[in-house]
């Protein structure tokens, strides 16, 4: 059976638009934005429009379905059918563009925002850029004592802050869901991991309204611990999350 | 027929394996994880005072009293099958602050912190007396009916007529921790979960070291045959209300416009056609004085308005009515102590055009919010709304309320509290009030007060900041729009349909 023009037409579209969709979508996992997808699709139809109809009697080809739809008599029943169906999709998609949405606004924030060199709390001032936790020595030169200090930063995660940040320090505490922006998970790779130990005393020190405006601190619902823990406090719970993810906090390279 | 052979095999060998893991369980490895993970609740020595322990209601377990809440051995059975403690451990227990730890932990090392655990109340062997499921009755209308009528009789006195927890006795368990009857329109605050096997087990070997006692044992003069159980379980699986699930992503409370007067009453009817949207409720835990122990843990919003007015009616599941000065209400509280129920909603005074918000808790000094918070009353004095402004924590400043046209009337009724919050949508005070507008993202917060509970001034529930949206009536031209252009098409496939045959 030979088939149409048309089909074949609407087939090589189709393949064009299942080799996006699978490549981007399920082989590299990053879909196409849809409006840029629209356009894509929109050059692909004209060009394959373009190749199927570059002769005359290709043109004449190519629409010879169509005309027989229209023109044939007998087929005055398919015809309706189609018209009905084509009338009522087109409904259906003008109501789609023209109906009130109610979705909530998208809120952006950036997580782990640039911190100011110099942050102010416990009315001292201190310079993120040589801030040390003044326990980490101890890691060498007196491991037991080390392994202490650890225990006692236990004892304040789970006085403090497990509620939110949970158990197995992963962001799911069993008050975690009902805060937006969710809790940070220390577990991930992309959070301590990936930070400096003065940037966490930073963090907890001055909590959410300690965040700079990108980070809409508004919305975080970290308390401000200076007024809740002591300086040594928070430098014995930093060694905590350090010890029980088993991630290594960033430092400035040493030459 | 060979497949389904061959996945019989691999079944019974999974089964057997699990079980063999289970007898061979190894306490060494078990202790070294549970040092790790256990000890900060549980703590060293399994007796559940690990740091986190005064902090959680229900508290962690005390491993050695050997007694575990929940389990599918009979009610003169001490012993838990080895997998209801596995269970436990691999899947947590909601609204409890244990967590599942399948995610993290191997199987294996599961089975090894049962065979831990054990050690501390040095249980051993095998449990003899098992429950038995195999008389179940099918949930039917006919077993829910007659399961209705027997947890009426039975069941009421602490579970409420129905089934909100709300029967306002004050339980204790064996450590003297307060417990609360759970409230079974919520199937995702059971423990396990509510499936009917699971509440029969409950029913049936009752929860150890609580007052949930069992319904099997002959001694009791509230003894239940099985097939009785069984409908017990039906109707209580049955309560579970589904218009009070929380939907994740759902952030919006829609109010709906209406051309003629709003619901005046917390029980009129009419409530039901308006949308409802339900929250989270959590404890406050950011700023002094924090407090960690709720009773109470989801709201419910829904809202109308018109041209003058919105009104937003608050639904949440409060075990007790807390009023000061009422003996009665003394004795289920927790201290004897009674505060006054509440719940506030929180506005900014200005809608935000861009993203920035006032901060969640209370506002800041640049974005000031208006705090619309409601109280049940005390034997003296009646409910009464006042209207707050703050600009952070500890900066608020009162108001007047009937200056502005804030109105709010509760209703309790077997262990809900419904509260309707009506103003006007402008006010003469356009620099103090927030202006509702339609069509406009509105950010809300909620708080909510439960008096029996000790929750005065910081300690409460809360939420974090959501969303009021005032629904614009859709207009005329989203339903003509769509029907213009489908006859257009129409007509232009029939004109086109036309040509082309006078042409051929």
């Amino acid at each position: 059976m030979k088939i149409s023009r048309l089909l074949l037409a609407v087939i090589v579209i189709g393949i064009f638009y299942s080799f996006f969709k699978i490549f981007f979508g399920i082989i590299l996992k990053q879909p196409i934005p849809g409006s840029l997808f629209t356009m894509y699709m929109f050059f692909i139809i004209i060009g394959v429009l373009l190749v199927f109809s570059f002769t005359e009697q290709g043109a004449k080809e190519l629409m010879s379905p169509i005309k027989d739809l229209l023109e044939n008599p007998e087929k005055m029943m398919m015809r309706n059918v189609v018209f009905g169906i084509v009338t009522i999709f087109a409904g259906f998609i003008t109501y789609q563009q023209v109906k009130p949405s109610f979705e909530a606004p998208l809120e952006l924030r950036t997580i782990h925002p640039a911190p100011p060199s110099n942050i102010s709390a416990y009315n001292k001032s201190y310079n993120l850029l040589t801030l040390e936790n003044p326990f980490m020595k101890y890691k060498k030169e007196d491991p037991e004592k080390f392994k202490q200090l650890i225990y006692e930063g236990g004892e304040v995660y789970f006085k403090n802050c497990f509620y939110c940040h949970g158990d197995k320090l992963d962001g799911k505490g069993h008050y975690a869901h009902g805060f937006n922006p969710l809790p940070a998970n220390f577990m991930d790779v992309g959070t301590i991991a990936q930070l400096q130990e003065s940037y966490l005393f930073w963090r907890i020190a001055t909590g959410g309204p300690g965040l700079p405006k990108e980070a809409a601190p508004w919305l975080s619902s970290m308390p401000v611990w200076q007024n809740f823990l002591s300086e040594e406090e928070i430098w014995k719970v930093i060694l905590f999350l350090y010890d029980y993810t088993g991630y290594v906090p960033r430092s400035w390279e040493k030459h | 027929m060979k497949i389904k052979n061959s996945i019989l095999v691999v079944l019974a060998i999974l089964m057997v394996s699990s079980t063999a893991m289970a007898a061979q369980g190894d306490k060494e490895n078990g202790k070294k994880i549970y040092e790790k993970r256990c000890v900060w609740c549980h703590s060293k020595d399994g007796t559940g005072n690990g740091p986190a322990a005064p902090f959680l209601n229900p508290p962690p377990r005390d491993f050695t009293s050997g007694m575990y809440k929940f389990k599918t051995t009979q009610f003169d059975e001490i012993l838990p099958n080895d997998e209801n403690i596995f269970r436990m451990i691999a899947d947590g227990m909601p609204d409890s602050s244990m967590p599942g730890w399948k995610d993290i932990l191997k199987e294996k090392e599961m089975w090894d912190l049962v065979a831990f655990i054990k050690t501390f109340a040095g249980l051993e062997g095998k449990p003899k007396k098992q429950i038995d499921f195999s008389k179940q009755v099918k949930s039917s209308k006919e077993s829910i009916e007659r399961g209705k009528k027997l947890f009426i009789d039975r069941c009421s006195e602490c579970h409420g007529e129905e089934g909100r927890g709300d029967g306002g006795k004050k339980l204790k368990d064996d450590w003297e921790a307060r417990t609360w009857p759970r409230n079974l329109s919520k199937p995702w605050s059971f423990r396990v979960n509510n499936d009917p096997k699971e509440i029969f087990a409950r029913i049936t070997a009752g929860i150890a070291g609580t007052q949930m006692p069992s319904f099997a044992d002959p001694a009791s003069k509230k003894k239940l045959s099985d097939e009785e159980r069984w409908d017990v379980a039906n109707y209580a699986a049955s309560l579970a209300d589904a218009s009070k699930t929380i939907k994740e992503g759902s952030t919006v409370v829609k109010a709906k416009r209406v051309s003629g007067s709003l619901p005046e009453k917390a029980d009129d009817p009419k409530w039901q056609e308006a949308e409802p949207t339900n929250f989270y409720l959590i404890p406050q835990i950011i700023a002094k004085e924090r407090f960690f122990t709720p009773s109470n843990n989801s709201i419910r919003a829904r809202a109308f308005y018109n041209d003058k007015e919105i009104a937003i009616l608050l639904e949440w599941d409060d075990r007790t009515k807390s009023i000061p000065g009422d003996e009665k209400a003394a004795e289920v509280s927790l201290d004897g102590q009674v505060f006054e129920d509440g719940a506030a909603m929180q506005f900014p005074v200005t809608i935000p055009e861009e993203m920035e918000k006032p901060y969640f808790g209370m506002g800041d000094a640049a974005k000031p919010v208006n705090m619309w918070y409601w109280k049940s009353g005390t034997k003296d004095a009646p409910q009464a709304v006042k209207l707050l402004n703050a600009t952070g924590f500890d900066k608020k400043e009162e108001r007047n309320a009937a200056k502005a046209g804030l109105k709010a009337e509760g209703v309790y009724n077997k262990g809900t509290w419904r509260v309707v919050m009506k103003r006007p949508i402008t006010t003469s005070e356009k620099d103090k009030d927030i202006q509702f507008v339609e069509g406009k993202f509105i950010p809300l917060a909620f708080a909510v007060w439960d008096g029996t509970n000790s929750e005065k001034g910081s300690k409460h529930t809360m939420t974090t900041w959501y969303w009021l949206f005032l629904k614009p009536e859709a207009g005329v031209y989203v339903y003509a729009m769509p029907v213009i252009v489908a006859l257009l098409v129409l007509g232009g496939c029939i004109l086109t349909a036309r040509n082309s045959q006078k042409k051929g």
